[in-house]
């Protein structure tokens, strides 16, 4: 089960990140929504979602985003299981070792 | 509850609120402005049976609306429509189904409403004077005065809600629609006058 899913949307100027992170925040699973608009141009916006609950449904969460208009650009992190594993840096991560 | 919190949502998305505004103002005006030249018109040519008034008013407030829900509705979807694919290009999705989509196909029926009824209504408000003489309420002679007074005060009242939107002073905005009005009955009483 997916507890916690961080998504880039591209999406119209309306409906606005406060109707689309109410929506998403009533979704079955979902207890937490946070929407951050990263660019915007002349009629859409970039926004970096990120979802947390107990079991997300992606294909809910899908749908409620075509439904508002938007569209997934790309699923940037999924965390799934019993509890998050949170992202570690690694001597591998081109950050890590700068 | 479902349904009204469907429809407050298209009206947000669809931003046709302003717009719907605009066309009720305009046509409800123009609804006041009509039924005042019918009266005065009647007044003028000195007539005596209160359903000449009724019908005239009553053909005008049918064609008022009819032409208002047409032109508004065509003209709004067509704006729409361009609006929407143009968004659509950006989004490189389609976007008929979506909220945006249904919005916008509200927006249009919504804005051909408000265009059609408002001159429809308060034509009728107008007309209501004819309506309670034609029951023997009271005479015509009555009827007409009370019609052009309820017509000029439409007006005014439209004015003093535009006053009130636009966070303005509402009675100088009554006054300034009142005055079109009767500018309206003036150029009529002197051509009677004339005749």
């Amino acid at each position: 089960m997916i507890r916690r899913i961080v998504l880039d949307v591209l999406k119209p100027h309306n409906p606005s990140v406060v109707e689309v992170s109410e929506a998403l925040s009533h979704l079955e699973g979902v207890e937490a929504v946070n929407v951050i608009i990263y660019e915007i141009d002349q009629q859409v916006e970039n926004a970096k979602i990120i979802i947390a609950g107990s079991s997300i449904d992606f294909e809910s969460i899908k749908k409620k985003l075509e439904e508002m208009g938007a569209t997934i650009h790309s699923v940037d992190e999924v965390a799934a299981g019993e509890r998050i594993v949170e992202e570690v840096k690694t001597p591998q991560d081109r950050s890590a070792r700068i | 509850m479902k349904f009204l919190e469907k429809i407050r949502r298209y009206i947000k998305i669809s931003e046709v609120a302003p717009i719907s505004r605009r066309y009720f103002i305009m046509n409800a005006f123009d609804g006041a402005t009509t039924i005042l030249g019918i009266v005065i018109g009647a007044y003028a040519a000195g007539i005596t049976n209160e359903f000449w008034v009724i019908w005239s008013g009553l053909g005008v407030s049918l064609a008022m609306g009819l032409s208002g829900f047409a032109g508004a509705y065509m003209t709004e979807e067509a704006e729409r429509e361009k609006k929407l694919n143009a968004l659509e290009k950006s989004m490189l999705i389609e976007l008929k189904d979506s909220v945006i989509g249904k919005a916008s196909r509200f927006a249009s029926l919504w804005a051909g409403i408000v265009d059609g009824v408002s001159p429809a209504l308060t034509a009728l408000v107008c007309l209501t004077p004819f309506f309670l003489s034609s029951h023997g309420f009271f005479s015509i002679n009555f009827a007409i005065p009370l019609s052009v007074a309820m017509a000029l005060t439409t007006m005014f009242l439209l004015g003093v809600f535009l006053g009130k939107i636009s966070n303005r002073n509402m009675l100088f905005h009554g006054a300034k629609m009142l005055f079109v009005g009767l500018i309206i009955t003036f150029i009529f009483l002197v051509l009677k006058i004339i005749q």
